[in-house]
């Protein structure tokens, strides 16, 4: 059987490109390493690291027809934030367990930031402009955005273009002061990367989630993405293979050519999609010699340093919340006192330390009685490597602040599993254990994701196309980066 | 008495817009608060025989266009160019930043054979930042909100030399100004303490570590400079620091200015939404249709303005605006040069600006001190001996040391700055300099020891900012001091602002202060006169 395309890699942006691709007609296979699909929002080594996923972008849940694959959203997230007096519960633009007018001022903060996100959310389908003349389609896309962001209002416009760039730790002490409150928003701005709240530059991705689809447990859980995108693939004739590492892209004169497994056995196609880390496709499985030199200085100085690490903890008994309730199943629980305890955390970390009081976020999966727990900031390079000393002494850290906000939790904890950064960066192949594949921050966005040149899916051989985080816009799991990678491909084929 | 314009401080920019304002033939008074002109360019003396630049202490920024424009030359201001300097480690070495490219390029080879192509690299992408900018330091930043022509011309001006740069260096220059310049120094160079004597730059007067993004930036800030058209290079300014305000009181009386020291602001009297002139605090009004505001925009409409007159919503953003002192000074006398455990003897560069440092994570880890609101235990440290180069600053024989300081809160969380806490604060500086210079304690005659609360005081600098505001992006260009009003005038008809808080910022540039002439004169409906410059 002749193939149309390859996809390295199943996890949700391999498996959105290969059914965009399927539906349009073409023969698709995708390899995936490990035994199961999913990435990193699979079950992979014993546990699910993108465990508390955001929804998938409607135009691509509606685009592949998930409801007839079996996805049924469940109801967006709530958070509840510990380390105040009472938790704090916050759905949307509204919280509890704040004075008034606390609440009044997140609700006009959430109003206008998801305003201003509204206006730049348009881009987050389009392909990047190039940056050099890129004729009237792409300077148009450009002009949108421009006309999008004035159509706010001039005063909208101002305070966007004031804030952009700007800190979380500012615009919050401004707007609604620093507590549990702000510590649970400085989270989602921070979570995933390597910045803390005082970083300039972290009000950027805090938008870029609001831009986003807030964060959905499906029925069935995390794995039900994973098994309705499976399955909309092998409707639309494509075919996903497991246990299959690609070890090498065959590339003749500039155009790529194929793929060879570990193992020895060549699988050819005209086109190849990669689900892979921008650094991994070029640097190891492309490989310098068909890249120019400042291709591979661009793509060797990505910043992919990611500070999360992931826990699985077995507990004999559910968490309860302070005042005895217990998290419901669409509950994201977080650990973040107050701004500062991430900003201490960020410290330790960016001294190459483990954290004393990382930041949490957790997920109460009552049917496997697991906890899942995101800590950071934990640096993937530990001072002195991470052993099993060092290893112990982060769960240790993580137990010790789960049981000061939820008392007791620590003498039910039986099993732990632990994903550092660095676990995370040898098992996925993503350098530095960045969830996102790649800071997320203004020069290594839109027309510079991964880097200028390389923004527009097409990798500098013909035929080789970039379809996960680490292309526009960026990482979550919205599935947008392997759904633009997919149109714009179909896009080439038409033109030839 | 009434006054075709009024200038509030006399500061280096305040004199600057005044000196304008008056070769454009205005009668102009300045208003200054101290016994004496310079705001935080001044030389003093503290101690008989000594002269401290007691503020700021070196000079590179201040714009050529602005000398030649001023005639300060002719007026006394003279710029001794200083060689290299240096960075002590805690091992003993030291690293030579020598002005002398083949000699700086066997220093580099010493450190790491790899930094000598490296610094190449890096010097250049610097040096293509600073071009781009350049341009735009004397220009007004445009509204990208408005339809005015103007505006939209001003945007296009901006977006055709970016445009210009061609697609690989505009992405460069994105990158430059989100990037750390910890990341940006260690993408070019592999020696620590090269990457340490380098980073200071990115941090001085900045309530941001190294590791901060946004902080490449900041250094291109302290490179835009020149000195006699050695781009980048810094200087003396003969006297002291306050020989350049001298030079511009004096070009600003050539040109039929007054100054009137002594007394400080009250408040700036506005009637029906527009600008009648000033009331000091002895009780003196003078009056015109113009002021022009030197101080910091904080000062100026929260101090100094009733808020009846002012929109909410600026007087909202204003109260905003981030100031965030973080920097502090120390002035000695010294009874002799000391002696530097590590310089060879007779090292010319002891000459230029020295630094005490292991890493940049040391420089961080100062930052780290001063987010929790103390000062740094092992603070970053930019020391200089003028009088090896500047005798008439000391008497013969004897020296004089500056000694900037990063970081310092201007809030300690452990209570007010007093005697006992500044001494302490003092003699943490002094200790990590002595663990480099032996003989140091000894022979300190003097001090003068300068908190950020201390400057707040002395100079009118808010929180001891010593660029009247932070130099972050949200507070940058068109932001600058707070959006809509990045063009020195304010919502009061009249009354315009001249001081470091406007664009192009903080800094002995005086950039502000011809701007916000240009932009007075502009609405008199005359034209600046920046001489044979423009």
């Amino acid at each position: 059987m002749s193939l149309d395309a390859i996809v390295i890699g199943a996890g949700h942006n391999g498996l959105v490109a290969a059914a965009r691709l399927g539906q349009a007609g073409r023969r698709v296979l995708v390899l995936e390493a490990e035994a199961a699909p999913g990435g990193l929002l699979g079950e992979a080594g014993g546990m699910r690291i993108a465990a508390m996923p955001t929804g998938l972008h409607p135009e691509v849940a509606r685009g592949l027809a998930l409801h007839r694959h079996g996805l049924r959203p469940g109801r967006p997230m709530a958070t509840l934030a510990l380390g105040g007096d009472a938790p704090l519960r916050i759905e949307g633009a509204a919280v509890t367990g704040v004075d008034a007018a606390t609440a009044a001022a997140f609700a006009d903060l959430h109003r206008r930031l998801a305003r201003q996100a509204s206006a730049l959310a348009p881009m987050m389908l389009k392909v990047p402009p190039r940056l050099r003349d890129g004729g009237w389609g792409e300077l148009m896309t450009l002009a949108r955005l421009g006309l999008g962001v004035r159509m706010l209002g001039r005063a909208e416009m101002r305070e966007l273009l004031r804030i952009l760039l700007s800190n979380v730790w500012d615009l919050l002490n401004d707007e609604i002061g620093d507590g549990a409150l702000a510590g649970a928003l400085a989270m989602e701005a921070t979570l995933g990367g390597a910045m803390g709240p005082r970083s300039p530059g972290t009000v950027l991705p805090l938008l870029y989630r609001l831009a986003g689809q807030p964060r959905v447990m499906p029925e069935g859980g995390a794995g039900a993405i994973v098994a309705a995108l499976v399955r909309a693939v092998e409707a639309a004739g494509g075919q996903v293979r497991t246990g299959a590492r690609v070890e090498a892209l065959l590339a003749g004169d500039d155009r790529v050519e194929g793929v060879r497994l570990a193992g020895g056995e060549e699988i050819r196609a005209p086109l190849v999609f990669s689900n892979a880390h921008p650094k991994a496709t070029l640097l190891d499985l492309l490989g310098v010699r068909h890249l120019d030199a400042e291709d591979v200085r661009r793509a060797r100085r990505m910043a992919t340093e990611g500070m999360v690490a992931r826990l699985d903890l077995a507990l004999a008994a559910p968490p309860r919340l302070p005042g005895g309730t217990l998290p419901g199943p669409g509950d994201r629980i977080i650990v973040a006192p107050a701004m500062g305890t991430l900003e201490a955390a960020f410290n330790a970390a960016k001294y190459k330390e483990n954290p004393d009081r990382p930041a949490l976020e957790c997920h109460w999966d009552a049917g496997a009685s697991r906890l899942a727990v995101s800590a950071q900031f934990v640096p993937c390079t530990l001072k002195g490597g991470w052993t099993a000393e060092a290893r112990d002494r982060l769960v240790a850290n993580v137990l010790s602040v789960l049981d000061a906000a939820m008392p007791g939790l620590a003498a039910e904890v039986g099993d732990v599993t632990l994903a550092t950064p660095a676990d995370i960066e040898a098992r996925f192949g993503l350098p530095g254990g960045h969830w996102h594949h790649g800071e997320f921050r203004v020069d290594q966005m839109l027309m510079l994701r991964p880097f200028a040149g390389a923004a527009q899916y097409r990798m500098p051989v013909a035929g080789l196309y970039l379809c996960g985080a680490g292309a526009h816009p960026g990482g979550d799991v919205t599935g947008l980066p392997g759904w633009n990678a997919a149109g714009v491909a179909l896009k080439d084929g038409r033109g030839r | 008495m009434r006054y075709d314009a009024i200038v509030v401080g006399a500061g280096h920019n305040g004199l600057t817009t005044a000196c304008f304002l008056a070769r454009a033939g205005l009668k102009v008074l300045v208003v200054e608060k101290n016994d004496y002109v310079g705001g935080a360019a001044v030389s003093r003396e503290l101690t008989p025989g000594w002269t401290y630049s007691n503020c700021s202490y070196v000079c590179s920024l201040l714009r050529p266009e602005i000398i030649r424009a001023l005639e300060l030359p002719k007026h006394g201001l003279q710029v001794i160019p200083y060689e290299s300097g240096a960075t002590f480690n805690s091992k003993g070495e030291y690293f030579n930043y020598a002005s002398d490219h083949d000699a700086l390029r066997r220093e580099l080879i010493r450190h790491d054979p790899r930094d000598a192509d490296g610094y190449e690299r890096y010097a250049r992408a610097v040096m293509k930042q600073c071009r781009f900018i350049k341009p735009l330091l004397l220009r007004t930043a445009p509204d990208p909100t408005s339809f005015r022509p103007r505006d939209i011309a001003e945007l296009l001006y901006i977006g055709r030399r970016f445009h210009g740069l061609g697609e690989r260096d505009m992405a460069e220059t994105v990158r430059f100004w989100t990037l750390s310049i910890a990341e940006f120094l260690d993408e070019h160079l592999r020696s620590d303490i090269v990457k340490a004597h380098l980073a200071g730059s990115g941090i001085i007067g900045t309530g941001l570590g190294p590791y901060s993004p946004g902080t490449a930036y900041v250094l291109l800030h302290h490179y835009m400079g020149e000195v006699d058209g050695s781009i980048g290079a810094w200087g003396f300014a003969r006297g002291g620091m306050g020989a350049i305000t001298k030079a511009m009181a004096a070009s600003f009386r050539a040109a039929g200015g007054e100054i009137r020291t002594g007394s400080g602001l009250h408040r700036f009297l506005v009637r029906g939404g527009r600008v009648t002139g000033v009331a000091l605090e002895n009780g003196d009004e003078f009056h015109a249709d113009t002021v022009v505001s030197g101080m910091d925009v904080r000062r100026t409409f929260v101090d100094h303005t009733e808020a009846a007159d002012l929109p909410g919503d600026f007087l909202k953003a204003v109260r905003r605006y981030r100031f965030r002192g973080s920097s502090g000074k120390l002035n000695i006398a010294l009874d002799a040069m000391p002696t530097f455990r590590a310089a060879p003897k007779g090292a010319r560069f002891l000459r230029g600006d020295l630094h005490f440092l292991d890493d940049m994570a040391e420089i961080e880890r100062a930052y780290d001190d001063w987010k929790e609101g103390r000062w740094s235990s092992s603070p970053y440290v930019d020391f200089l001996i003028p009088t090896q180069i500047d005798p008439t600053m000391a008497p013969p024989g004897k020296h004089y040391a500056t000694v900037f300081v990063q970081y310092a809160p201007y809030e300690l969380a452990d209570g007010p700055w007093d005697d006992a806490r500044r001494e302490a604060f003092a003699q943490t500086v002094i200790g990590k300099i002595a663990s480099h210079v032996p003989d140091f304690k000894d022979l300190i005659v003097h001090k003068e020891v300068r908190t950020p609360a201390d400057i707040e005081r002395e100079v009118g600098l808010t929180e001891g900012n010593i660029f009247q505001g932070e130099l972050t992006f949200d507070q940058l260009l068109f932001n600058r001091p707070v959006p809509g009003y990045a063009q020195y005038r304010s919502p009061v008809r009249g009354l315009y602002m001249c001081g470091s808080s406007t664009h192009p910022g903080g800094g002995v540039m005086g950039a502000p202060g011809a701007n916000a002439a240009r932009e007075v004169l502009r609405d008199l409906r005359r034209k600046i006169d920046m001489g044979a410059a423009a």
